[in-house]
């Protein structure tokens, strides 16, 4: 009888024993699935329920994708505060899966919802990107999606994905980029360049926005996602951590957003200490001076990226600044932020136009004495 | 053992092997290249094979220690006539770099910059717009900014619509034996100190070469240049760089152009031809544009000029007032051309030295006078300035 029972048992022994995520000290496996971070019921990749879905307070734009992220920490290990910061134990995995919603003909939409899970009927994954805790710190690294959509890939020198996308003005044909090892560390790495490489959205000002997964406990209201993580045992109690401002947010003051974009998406390389230094603008809100972020700040080593104008930013006129343009521009040498998007983001160029329309003043007009023309 | 054992461990076994079967994808050349230069150690030698090859993306390098080396500047080719993502050809931030005898063609950005490294070597590169001086061409071909110890020899930067070779914010530097042609700026070193730039070739750039302090940099006081035995020729290409730029504001027709920076010893160079002056010593002021940075010294003090050789130049100025010069004198614009400013208290000879340029003649603009009274003497110039050291970097023991 035992005999007999023992085909069965087996694989579902081993499969109960897999359930969970598991963590490479060293090497990283080629498939995302190695892992183990998802249930996957070919119909749907799920993350797996010992991982926490989790939202930053203050998100990045990236060409409009969706983005699924999960946390997982080895069982019995936890996070510590210090010193405001957030210290992961060695073994803990961050993910972050860009999808798109498919619409007809294989176009794809913007991604209007947070997913919980993602239906391969109704979605094209691009990429999973991991950050990965191991003894001597973080590791980052991008896994893409097949055709198919049945595996990931490790991708250390990244790819492209030529996407179709749906925007209201129409269809926009663009090519997607997945990072290399290096591009991750682009932005990973805010003290450049031999800082440690570190997580940008799970950090407590961003973690202390509320939960968004309804699949979290739903009698804990909306607490913090700190909350969340002390609920699992992942962190001690602390005491309540402010939440970064979002852009998004429509309620905070227009100079909050404005900055709270800026931060986000050119922080962590222009501060006093990251790759963008050369240029002295400062846009991790460390700005001594409005020269510093841009006010009537002439341009450096901007090339064509400076779009034939004087100053970083014109007070009360955004044409006229050279910030709005290279938002503005999806050219690869003019555009900012350098990495991380192909398309423009119009709801951040529209935040900031309004932003520097507000802005009262005038830089002064050049008198060329030189001048060439 | 039993038969139902065996079979029961040979079903997961069989199920791993399926999860195993997707094919790892196939990499292209600029795909295991860049895996290559990511998974490299400190040591390694990365060749770039002789033929053109097609890159889409900036290639990076984090890895110190890493040599990347082709077969000649004019064989191994790294063309971004297609690129698509990334601000530059190859960004670099690694020590103990050595690049050498390969080509980066046709960037949308810049070329080859390299962010906050000790130890560069770049030796017979070449970097280079092929479709002429456009302004849509990349900013900068050879790109060492925020670095020390830095060797650029025998190389050749084409077409930049900014700086062929620029060397920004660095200390500890030597340019030699180099060509940079058709450029906005030849060769430009800007805040930066102890620069060596010797023997050569700048030619039908708008400005030869150029020696900057900015404000509003985390690194400034530029101080501490030599420039000699250049040849500094034919520099009168129209300014082709983008409005905002400071070398959009760069006269065409400039041999050599010294700006708000300290110590600068130029000698042995020859100048030939550069239509608007062959050589100019300017204060930042000269820009129009405005300052606010009270740590900025926006003139230039103890700059020593002797022992050049210069013909022609100066018939066909690029800017107002050395057009007006030449319609009051009737002459080409003298080779020597001093702004005229400088710190209260401070006198002519604590700007300017000039001894054994041959029959070179000068031009104080005048510039605090509106321009107005213009003087010619060379007289209180004649005095020995400094002659500073050799520049020795940790790379060339």
């Amino acid at each position: 009888m035992i005999r007999h029972l023992l085909p069965v048992l087996l694989p579902a022994l081993l499969l109960s024993a897999c359930a969970e995520p598991r963590f490479f000290e060293q090497d990283n496996p080629q498939r995302l699935s190695d892992w183990n971070l998802f249930r996957d019921d070919g119909a749907r990749l799920i993350p797996r329920e010992q991982t926490l879905v989790f939202t930053p307070a203050n998100p990045l734009f990236t060409d409009y994708a969706g983005k699924l992220r999960t946390m997982w920490l080895p069982a019995g290990e936890q996070a510590r505060m210090q010193d405001g910061e957030l210290e992961f134990p060695a073994g803990s995995i961050l993910s972050k899966t860009f999808y798109y919603p498919t619409g007809a003909d294989g176009v794809l939409l913007e991604s209007a919802n947070h997913e919980n899970e993602l239906d391969r009927q109704q979605h094209r994954m691009i990429e999973t990107r991991l950050l990965v805790r191991r003894e001597d710190g973080w590791h980052a690294m991008a896994y893409v999606w097949n055709g198919e959509q049945s595996e990931a890939f490790l991708r250390v020198a990244g790819a492209s994905a030529s996407v179709s996308l749906q925007r209201p003005s129409g269809i926009e044909d663009f090519v997607y980029f997945v990072p290399n090892e290096n591009q991750c560390a682009g932005c990973h790495v805010t003290v450049h360049p031999d800082g440690p490489l570190h997580p940008l959205g799970a950090v407590p000002e961003q973690l202390a926005a509320a939960v968004l997964n309804q699949n979290e406990n739903p009698d804990m209201g909306h607490p913090s996602q700190l909350r969340a993580m002390q609920e699992r045992g992942w962190l001690e109690a602390t005491s309540p951590q402010p939440a970064a401002a979002s852009w998004e947010d429509t309620h905070a003051e227009l100079d909050t957003r404005a900055q709270a974009y800026l931060n986000i998406h050119c922080g962590h390389c222009h501060n006093p200490d990251g790759a963008a230094d050369t240029s002295a603008l400062v846009l991790d809100g460390n700005h001594r001076n409005p020269v510093e972020f841009g006010v009537c700040k002439t341009p450096v080593a901007a090339g064509g990226g400076a779009g034939d104008l004087l100053y970083n930013i014109y007070p009360g006129a955004p044409e006229r600044s050279i910030l709005l343009y290279r938002m503005e521009s999806s050219e690869p040498d003019e555009m900012m932020p350098e990495l991380g998007r192909s398309l423009v983001h119009e709801d951040g160029v529209a935040l900031l136009r309004e932003w520097i329309s507000a802005m009262d003043g005038d830089c002064p007009e050049p008198v060329r004495a030189f001048g060439n023309r | 053992m039993s038969t139902a054992f065996r079979i029961a461990l040979a079903v997961p076994v069989a199920m791993t092997l399926a999860a195993c079967g997707e094919p790892l994808p196939q990499l292209s050349f600029e795909e295991s290249l860049q895996q290559q230069l990511i998974e490299a150690e400190p040591g390694d030698v990365i060749s770039i094979p002789a033929g053109t090859h097609e890159l889409t993306r900036s290639l990076s390098l984090n890895v110190p220690g890493v040599t990347i080396r082709g077969e000649g500047m004019d064989s191994s080719i790294l063309s971004y006539r297609n690129q698509l993502q990334g601000a530059e050809g190859l960004l670099v931030s690694a020590d103990d770099f050595l690049i050498e005898d390969l080509a980066i063609e046709d960037t949308v950005g810049d070329a080859l910059k390299i962010n906050d490294s000790n130890n560069v070597t770049v030796r017979r590169v070449r970097t280079e717009w092929t479709g002429g001086p456009l302004e849509t061409n990349g900013a900068y071909g050879i790109y060492p900014v925020q670095s020390s110890n830095i060797l650029i020899d025998g190389s050749v930067a084409i077409g930049a619509s900014d700086a062929g070779i620029y060397v920004g914010q660095s200390t500890q530097i030597i340019v030699r034996n180099s060509r940079a042609e058709s450029n906005v700026a030849g060769i430009e070193i800007e805040n930066s100190t102890f620069a060596d730039v010797h023997d050569n070739i700048a030619t039908n750039n708008t400005g030869g070469i150029l020696v900057f302090d900015l404000p509003n940099l985390p690194v400034q006081g530029g101080r501490n240049t030599r420039v000699f035995n250049n040849r500094i020729v034919d520099n009168n290409t129209a300014n082709f760089a983008p409005e905002g730029n400071i070398v959009a504001t760069v006269p065409a027709g400039t041999g050599l152009m010294v700006l708000a920076n300290d110590n600068i010893e130029v000698f042995g160079n020859e100048f030939v031809n550069n239509d608007s002056a062959n050589m100019m010593v300017v204060s930042y002021h000269i820009t129009g544009l405005p300052i606010d940075d009270e740590n900025y010294d926006p003139f230039p003090e103890s700059i020593h000029v002797h022992d050049n050789s210069f013909s022609g130049g100066g018939a066909a100025p690029d800017s107002e007032p050395l057009a007006l010069l030449r319609e009051a004198t009737g002459q080409a614009v003298p080779d020597i051309v001093w702004d005229g400013t400088m710190v209260p208290g401070k006198t002519a000879p604590d700007v300017l030295c000039m001894r054994g340029n041959g029959d070179a003649d000068f031009v104080n603009l005048d510039a605090p006078g509106g321009f107005a009274a213009p003087v010619f003497e060379i007289g209180p110039h004649d005095c020995a300035g400094a002659e500073l050291p050799e520049v020795s970097i940790s790379t060339e023991p």
